[in-house]
């Protein structure tokens, strides 16, 4: 089952290479990637029914959180690639990249889909180096168009993630050798499932300083502040599907490293130390959102921050704990990824309509693109957690298990950031989406199937704010049980 | 077995070494010394390697020695002259922060991770000798990154980085497990590769690879 879901991307990237025209290619990465969304989808229905799936000789394995991400990433990955063919196709159609550039999209577009889900099922604390190829791959897609601020964002994300991956890789090697004191030295002293039934063994000193560097480490990947300098430049200069998959899948992808850590280490050095670290380092990224947010000009980088701002959420939510917490950041978690994504391709449309990523430039989207200028607004009050959508639920989850668990000023802080994050990011968005558009603008909105992997992202930003299904509830609790 | 490996005179020969070719790479502002510098450190990084693997007679470690020898010590040194000469760099490296106060830098750094590894006061199979060094080749990597102009110092740095981890996990466990190591090994050898790639990227772009040219986007 699990190598099934890695082949179908593989075999899809090989298959872009080698298409010919535009039409193949489109048509080979929108069947990939259906593909792979089913096999998600059946992995996913799978894990519910055994809870816990292993193969290749204790190499691959999935659980409930595992299936959870493959979900998030197969999800965001369709819409990605459908969103690509209109957008891609515009670039092509106005000479910004040529026919081999789109090939090789499309190539590491799914080479990047399988690096992200193979974080998933790793049955290893060699999840590091998933998450490094991830970087890997994405630097070069975003090197895609020659611009020098694309070139100089690469570089900066490839070096500072690296670094921060390097320490990663010091915090698990100090795990190994917690690990190896007691369960000896096989390859199975790196793999989750025998881990998590020793961990409350571990030599609780050697698991803190594990645990500070993998959360300095993923954090850097994830974009937790201080460490999230790389963030705004490589999400806003990478093609807008990229952007999407970069803000919404990949940090997650980094915050399930941080995650499984703190599951582990919890269970040796007592729940108090990780989760304060986490609250920390989560009010501390919510906290530096809020200026860049406030004076921002450039709407893609906007978003970026405000990337920054929901791993910092999802972050508090694990530290606060409780059932609450880590359902609320498990449910933000999905959500985020699936508005953030959906607000990117509204940037999307927006820049390929105005070609300017300034903000002052950009004015009545609602009277020129009227589905977009639509969906812009509504994105715009479902990502500052307004009532009734998605991401309201969650961080309203959170902000109830931060004020019953006692940590009243992390709570506080944590209401007074997101309401000044609202007024400054809506604001941004009501400047460019009403008003009168600009005289050379004309009337029309983007292609079909922009607008299309909009609406599936629609439906989940407006369902899960109103009505959470049974099954999804039952598949969030057992991630907690995970988790905890 | 193992205590041959303990007090072993070899290992602390080398290790020693270890740090001698990383102040060689601190105290040089020509490119090719550095690049051979690197490639001595990764040289008797497979020797440490390979004493491990000795003493313990398991075959995994000397896979991973070989592997060391080969990739570390000859592919990647052998790309990083390919680089220098494809885009026709000065060979001369910008400094931020000049010779001597880099090397006294390095010094104080070494002291410290010696210190560090005192005070966490763990207890390694190897020594706590090749712990402190493998903390000080992290440490003065960084340094390397953000006191270097050129990108393909920083591009050196995180390689130092990589290394001085490579010794930590052999000094704490005799390494990670094959599978593991082998990924690593992996990351590293495609992660040269693009970073290659980004620095001829940056060079046709910017007809330089200084990195203050990398300054624009910010806010």
């Amino acid at each position: 089952m699990i190598e099934y879901l890695l082949l179908a991307p593989v075999l899809t990237a090989v298959s872009c290479f080698f298409a010919k025209t535009r039409k193949q290619v489109e048509a080979v990465s929108l069947t990939g990637s259906v593909a792979t969304l089913l096999l998600g989808l059946s992995l996913v229905v799978e894990v519910y029914r055994h809870d816990i799936i292993i193969t290749w000789q204790n190499s691959l394995f999935a659980d409930a959180f595992s299936a959870f991400i493959v979900l998030i990433v197969s999800i965001v990955g369709f819409v990605a690639s459908m969103y690509s063919i209109g957008y891609m196709g515009h670039e092509l159609e106005h000479k910004t990249i040529d026919m081999k550039r789109l090939k090789m999209y499309y190539v590491l577009f799914h080479s990047f889909m399988f690096t992200m889900l193979l974080v998933g099922v790793t049955n290893n604390l060699g999840l590091w180096i998933a998450i490094e190829m991830t970087t890997l791959v994405s630097a070069l897609l975003m090197i895609l168009y020659s611009k020098k601020s694309s070139v100089e964002a690469a570089w900066k994300y490839m070096i500072i993630c690296t670094v921060g991956i390097t320490f990663a890789l010091f915090g698990t090697i100090l795990t190994y050798y917690a690990s190896v004191k007691i369960l000896g030295e096989t390859g199975e002293a790196l793999n989750w499932t025998s881990l998590l039934a020793v961990a409350d063994q571990f030599d609780p000193t050697i698991m803190k300083l594990a645990f500070i560097f993998i959360l300095i480490g993923y954090g850097t990947k994830a974009g937790l502040a201080p460490m999230h300098t790389w963030l705004p430049d490589a999400h806003s200069e990478a093609p807008t599907p990229v952007s999407a998959l970069l803000s919404g899948v990949l940090l997650n992808c980094a915050m399930y490293g941080i995650i499984r850590f703190y599951t582990i280490a919890t269970k040796s050095t007592g729940i108090e130390f990780g989760s304060n670290l986490l609250i920390v380092f989560g009010l501390l990224s919510i906290g530096i959102a809020v200026p860049f947010i406030l004076l921002q000009e450039d709407y893609k980088r906007l978003l970026a921050y405000s990337s920054v701002e929901h791993i910092g959420i999802i972050a508090l939510g694990i530290g606060f704990g409780g059932v609450f917490g880590i359902f609320g950041a498990i449910l933000h978690m999905f959500n985020h990824a699936m508005t953030k994504s959906f607000m990117f391709f509204g940037a999307g449309n927006v820049l390929q309509k105005h070609e300017t990523k300034e903000i002052d430039k950009v004015s009545g989207v609602v009277k020129s693109m009227p589905a977009t200028g639509t969906m812009l607004v509504i994105g715009g009050l479902a990502i500052t957690g307004s009532p009734p959508f998605s991401i309201f639920i969650s961080e309203f989850t959170i902000l109830a298990a931060g004020f019953s668990g006692g940590h009243i000023i992390a709570s506080v802080l944590f209401l007074l950031f997101i309401i000044m994050i609202f007024a400054g990011f809506f604001y941004h968005i009501s400047r460019m989406a009403f008003g009168v558009p600009k005289p050379e603008i004309k009337t029309g909105d983007a292609s079909r199937w922009m607008l299309g992997a909009m609406g599936i992202l629609a439906v989940f930003v407006l369902v899960l704010g109103v009505y959470i299904p049974p099954y999804f509830y039952e598949m969030l609790m057992k991630v907690v049980e995970v988790v905890r | 077995m193992s205590e041959l490996v303990f007090g072993s005179k070899m290992m602390q020969l080398l290790i020693a070494l270890i740090l001698v070719s990383t102040f060689m790479i601190l105290g040089s502002t020509r490119l090719y010394s550095c690049i051979r510098a690197f490639g001595i450190q990764s040289f008797l990084l497979a020797g440490v390697a390979g004493v491990v693997a000795y003493s313990t007679g398991r075959m995994d470690i000397y896979i991973v020695a070989l592997l060391t020898l080969v990739l570390k010590a000859a592919v990647i040194p052998y790309i990083f002259i390919y680089i220098i000469r494809e885009i026709k760099v000065k060979r001369e490296i910008d400094l931020y922060v000049n010779i001597s106060p880099s090397l006294i830098i390095g010094g104080v750094l070494v002291v410290i991770s010696y210190y560090l590894v005192r005070s966490i006061n763990i207890r390694t199979e190897l020594s706590s000798f090749a712990l402190s060094a493998s903390i000080s080749l992290v440490s003065i990597g960084l340094f390397i990154m953000i006191s270097r102009k050129k990108a393909i110092m920083q591009m050196l740095g995180i390689l130092l980085m990589e290394n001085g981890l490579f010794l930590g996990a052999i000094s704490l466990t005799y390494g990670m497990p094959l599978l593991v190591e082998l990924g690593i090994f992996f990351d590293v050898l495609i992660g040269v590769l693009i970073m290659g790639i980004l620095i001829f990227r940056i060079n046709r772009t910017f007809e330089s690879i200084d990195t203050d040219m990398l300054k624009t986007l910010i806010g």
